[in-house]
């Protein structure tokens, strides 16, 4: 028997919390321009260096998408006096790891080793950084390997997604390109690495990092030995086309015929990295869609089980933004989703958020922060994006107080300068014939694009009239077919339902329809619970064809026709 | 050089309580962090035929809360306290884990106390979870590429049900699952006596133990459940077999052996031999197939870590229109060479170096090391191999891996799977993407053994397996330095399930 242990009944309040260390790392600019900041940290005898660049995908040139990524990628491939086969073999023999990729706003060089081989690591990634040789049969394959990425990258829903988001919301900015082209990639000759690499990835636009077990004097002084033929280049200039000012609501339905579900994405504009705006933002977006306890996971997952998950995405690059929030959801409650979605961006809009909401959110992200340097690659990796980003040096520092210090009327305020939905932009990826409808509702300006990012339209439906008996058979996941018949009547200008099966009978209610398109809400008594029932599908002349789902079990498949 | 390497010697203090809960605490101050993990001795191996995947829906039970805490509170709790959770299932054991700021290392102790202690078994909760089971076993295995093929291996490798049937289950079984089953489950493996609690980070020690003491000292020991057998015959079960599947947009195939437990010599012999042939861009198998004869769009490979008889798989996916017989002939050879000629000089070592790199690396994090501690402690009753595991991989010889190759690997006792793009509707073909061995969210491939990449960021076991809530973190572009971006190597928590 458990005794009883009434100290159990409430959650125990937190110790005294003991103060956070944050390093300070120290900087200094090479006559050259390079700046390396480096941290002395000696816990363990371990280093990570970071060799970054203030050059990412936005500045490929316009006819060469996707160059910066590639060129990256070749750095580690053959030098003026090492193969691809002897760097890989020469990083892997002092047990390290060295990478290179590129994002739209940086490149980066990524290192990590123990500290009895500093001096390798550093002469391996200055070899790679500065005598690449872009061997052709290495330029060829990773033509082809990319090639073949992006093939497997276009089946994918969230791709698509992203891509078209991308487009409308950044126009002639170049963040709006978010992949090459397969053309692209073969324009991407040996030459064209060649001089970007010169002009570019040149060091008074670099910096370099190293957080670990080393002495800053020293590896001061490797670095100027290393790279000391390294010369001064252009200095990059950010001019790019501003993003289109949206004024209405628009809906783009990339048509994917058989999708199970439907990528939704709602976007407006938001902000640079840099803008004032950005901590109550933070806020803002913990409150309504960043983590399993925000507003749109709560809702659209735990409330209604239209989702895995939704969540809001606060992206907020060096020359341009935008806030965003997001889902997979089932088929059938596109329509349902988005009226959810639309529902808490007015609320956090229109009312104030709560003190409790407030708080969790700022325990929530001053709480996760310290978790996040506890590893050497950690700090490395906010440093980076502190550089790179031009953020203040003592970001790090005040991160948890400029958290603390937002306020509720700071919340509203920029909800309602940044959340508009009137002004949205609609990105729905799923099989349009299912989902067009359910859109309709809340987007009337609705452009339909096939999987390329072509614009095309979609037939008419096959007039239908629901009205009458539907013999149907449901197909359970055990592989159990089960008969059943949906009655359909006309009552008015509205439409009732009713389901019968050996499962039991239900009273659908009202039905929505839409075209050919139904859904109507029910619950049935199983096990003495009430369990709510969704029942959704369509009608093509005299098939039917839907799902029915019992509360968050999954969709059961059913078909049929009329008797 | 290497091989005089030591690690800084980790503090270690051990207890027991009363009712049998085996307690691992190690302090350490470099941030006001704490990590706990709560391993119970229960996973796929325990369940009986019939009863298949009933660990892991009794992980998602155990976030449907408990006498004092709400169901789906736990990790409201965790969040609001600035903190990350997990919990997995594997055929070993069943984990659950938290990282918090130290101060709320009460809460934590709480919370998994009262779930030890109080678990509210419900009909609605149990017909709610085994849904959720059922809508990620079709999202996360039925409806992927190679993956239901790759729950097939293990079949193919074990004779012995406990050790081939998966982690995730069958429908049918889940199905039958009842009330009283899940009530017995939970009296026989959720005892405090069939698990280890470990706690790392900045903490005070005489503190933690009276708090683990309040917590946990007052939940009962059970009898403790029977021993598994796990004994295997030597040869594989089925050594061929063509699978087809619908979801795959090409052909690809897994090759399979039978090997010895874990830290056995051969095991850690066959770890580093696995290593050499296809783990990163200098490995042979990378280097002949990816690189010289540009044949395989991708080659992985790894170690299943078991208490009893292991695996050892290689997974290859062919570049369209390349022949998968003869890359599968390259792929023996390989093997063969390794086995006749064994590693050379430079190969071991990259090893030597690799191993302490590696180590060194899992030091970082307090969550990585609570886990290594609690896998220690529950598997070996020695939490303190967390520091002496090393020297057992470096006194391993180019013999010795020459040696298990031979004996292991270079051998007709293998299983051969050949995936085959089985005919489905165009919208299915399209919908698929390969998503090879090795990626975390793969179900049976196994974390790879020492060298083992400690995780790189706080979010690493979200990403392995999430109860309530399965993509916590969405992974887009980072808008944060507070949201590390993905790094260049995935974390190696315990893999999903």
């Amino acid at each position: 028997m458990i005794e009883p242990e009434t100290f159990r009944s409430q959650a125990p309040p937190p110790l005294q919390p003991h103060p956070i260390t944050i390093p300070a790392p120290r900087e200094i600019v090479l006559p050259n321009g390079l700046t390396v900041v480096v941290v002395e940290e000696r816990r363990l005898p371990l280093v990570s260096y970071r060799l970054a660049f203030r050059v990412g995908g936005a500045f490929d040139p316009p006819e060469l998408p996707g160059l910066t990524d590639l060129l990256a990628g070749l750095l580690p491939e053959g030098t003026q006096s090492r193969t691809s086969r002897e760097i890989a073999d020469e990083v892997a023999r002092i047990g390290a790891s060295l990478s290179a990729g590129a994002n739209s706003d940086y490149t980066i060089v990524a290192a990590s080793a123990l500290a009895m081989f500093n001096d390798r690591i550093l002469e391996l990634m200055a070899d790679v950084v500065l005598n690449p040789s872009f061997p052709e049969n290495e330029v060829e394959l990773a033509r082809q390997n990319t090639k073949e990425g992006l093939r497997q990258q276009r089946a994918q829903p969230s791709f698509l997604a992203s891509e078209m988001v991308s487009r409308v919301m950044f126009g002639e900015h170049p963040y709006a390109v978010v992949a090459p082209t397969p053309e692209s990639i073969d324009r991407s000759t040996r030459e064209e690495f060649v001089n970007f690499h010169k002009r570019k990835l040149v060091p008074n636009n670099a910096v370099f990092i190293i957080v670990g077990d080393v002495q800053h004097d020293d590896i001061v002084r490797r670095l100027e030995s290393l790279f000391s033929t390294w010369e001064r280049g252009e200095e990059l200039v950010t001019d790019f086309p501003a993003p289109p000012v949206r004024t209405k609501r628009t809906a783009y339905l990339i048509d994917r015929p058989g999708s199970a579900q439907s990528n939704i994405i709602i976007a407006n504009s938001g902000i640079t990295r840099t803008n004032p705006d950005y901590f109550p933002l933070l806020l803002m977006h913990t409150v309504l869609g960043a983590n399993a306890s925000s507003r749109l996971f709560m809702n659209l997952r735990e409330e209604k089980g239209y989702t895995y998950g939704a969540y809001t995405n606060l992206d907020a690059r060096r020359t341009a933004g935008t806030f965003r929030a997001t889902a997979e959801v089932r088929t059938p409650v596109t329509g349902d989703s988005l009226k959810e979605f639309f529902y808490e961006l007015n609320r956090i809009r229109n009312d104030r958020v709560s003190e409790k909401e407030i708080a969790d959110a700022k325990s929530y992200l001053t709480g996760v922060f310290p978790i996040r340097l506890e590893t050497q690659e950690g700090l490395t990796d906010q440093l980076v994006q502190i550089k790179m980003l031009r953020l203040p040096d003592d970001y790090l520092q005040l991160y948890r107080d400029r958290v603390q210090a937002v306020t509720l009327e700071e919340i509203q305020r920029v909800a309602q300068k940044y959340v508009k939905p009137d002004e949205a932009a609609l990105i729905v990826v799923g099989d349009g014939s299912a989902v067009l409808e359910q859109i309709r509702p809340y987007c009337e300006d609705i452009e339909i694009y096939n999987t390329s990012g072509k614009r095309k339209t979609i037939d008419a439906s096959v007039a239908t009239n629901p009205v009458g008996s539907w013999s149907i058979e449901l197909e359970t996941p055990l592989g159990q077919n089960i008969p059943a018949t949906l009655t359909i009547s006309r009552d008015g200008g509205s439409f009732t339902g009713r389901f019968s099966s050996e499962l039991g009978e239900a009273d659908l209610g009202a039905i929505e329809l839409h075209d050919n398109s139904f859904s109507a809400s029910t619950s049935v008594e199983m096990d003495g619970h009430s369990v709510p029932v969704q029942i959704s599908g369509s009608f093509e002349g005299d098939h039917a064809e839907g799902l029915v789902t019992l509360q968050d079990a999954p969709a059961i498949p059913f078909t049929g026709s009329k008797e | 050089m290497a091989e005089t390497f030591r690690l800084p010697p980790s503090q270690i203090e051990e207890f027991t309580l009363d009712n049998g809960l085996r307690v691992v605490l190690s302090p350490d101050h470099a941030m006001p962090v704490v990590s706990i993990a709560v391993y119970y001795d229960v996973g796929s191996r325990n369940e009986r035929e019939g009863r298949t995947g009933f660990a892991h829906l009794f992980e998602h039970m155990m976030f449907q809360g408990s006498e004092n805490v709400p169901k789906a509170a736990h990790f409201q709790y965790i969040f609001n306290a600035g903190g990350t959770m997990n919990g997995t299932t594997s055929t070993e054991r069943t984990n659950y884990f938290e990282t918090l700021p130290s101060n709320y290392l009460p809460l934590a102790l709480w919370l998994e106390s009262d779930r030890m202690r109080s678990l509210k078994v419900s009909q609605e909760n149990l017909d709610n979870q085994r849904n959720a089971v059922q809508e990620e076993k079709r999202l996360r295995y039925d409806n992927q590429p190679y993956v239901t093929a790759f729950l097939r291996m293990n079949e193919m490798i074990f004779a012995n049900s406990a050790n081939a049937h998966s982690t995730i289950g069958s429908m049918e079984d889940l199905d039958a699952a009842t009330i009283d089953d899940v009530r017995e489950f939970f009296r026989i493996y959720y005892a405090p006596n069939n698990a280890v609690l470990t706690i790392v980070g900045d903490f005070d020690n005489a503190e933690a133990r009276g708090l683990v003491e309040k917590y946990f000292s007052g939940i009962p020991a059970q009898q403790l459940p029977p021993r598994v057998d796990v004994s295997e015959p030597e040869h594989v079960a089925i050594p061929d077999e063509v699978f087809p599947d619908p979801l795959a947009p090409a052909p690809a195939f897994v090759l399979g052996w039978k090997i010895p437990p874990r830290r056995t010599k051969e095991f850690y012999a066959l770890s580093l031999g696995g290593t050499l042939l296809f783990e990163g861009d200098s490995s042979r198998l990378y280097q002949k197939l990816v690189k010289g004869d540009e044949s395989v769009i991708s080659i992985e490979g790894g170690l299943d870590e078991r208490r009893g008889p292991s695996a050892f798989f290689i997974f290859a996916l062919p570049k369209p229109g390349q022949d998968p017989d003869e890359i599968r002939r390259q792929i023996f050879d390989e093997i063969k060479l390794m086995a006749t000629g064994g590693p050379t000089e430079d190969e071991m070592e990259k090893l030597r170096n690799s191993l302490c790199n590696d180590a060194v690396r899992g030091r970082q994090s307090t969550m990585y090391r609570a886990q290594r501690l609690a896998e220690f402690a529950l598997y070996d009753s020695n939490p303190r191999l967390i520091d002496s595991e090393l020297d057992h991989y470096l006194s391993i010889t180019s013999e010795d891996i020459q040696n298990a190759v031979a004996r292991y690997i270079d051998v007709d006792n293998r299983i051969f799977l050949d995936i085959v793009p089985a005919v489905a509707d165009e919208a299915d073909t399209v919908a698929a993407s390969p998503h090879p061995p090795g990626d975390p969210h793969q179900p049976a491939a196994p974390s790879p053994q020492i060298p083992d990449v400690p995780p790189l960021e706080p979010e690493s076991p979200v990403k392995v397996e999430m109860p309530q809530i399965k993509p916590a973190i969405p992974v887009e572009q980072p808008s944060d330095p507070a949201d590390v971006p993905p790094q260049t190597k995935p974390g190696s928590g315990p893999l999903h399930p």
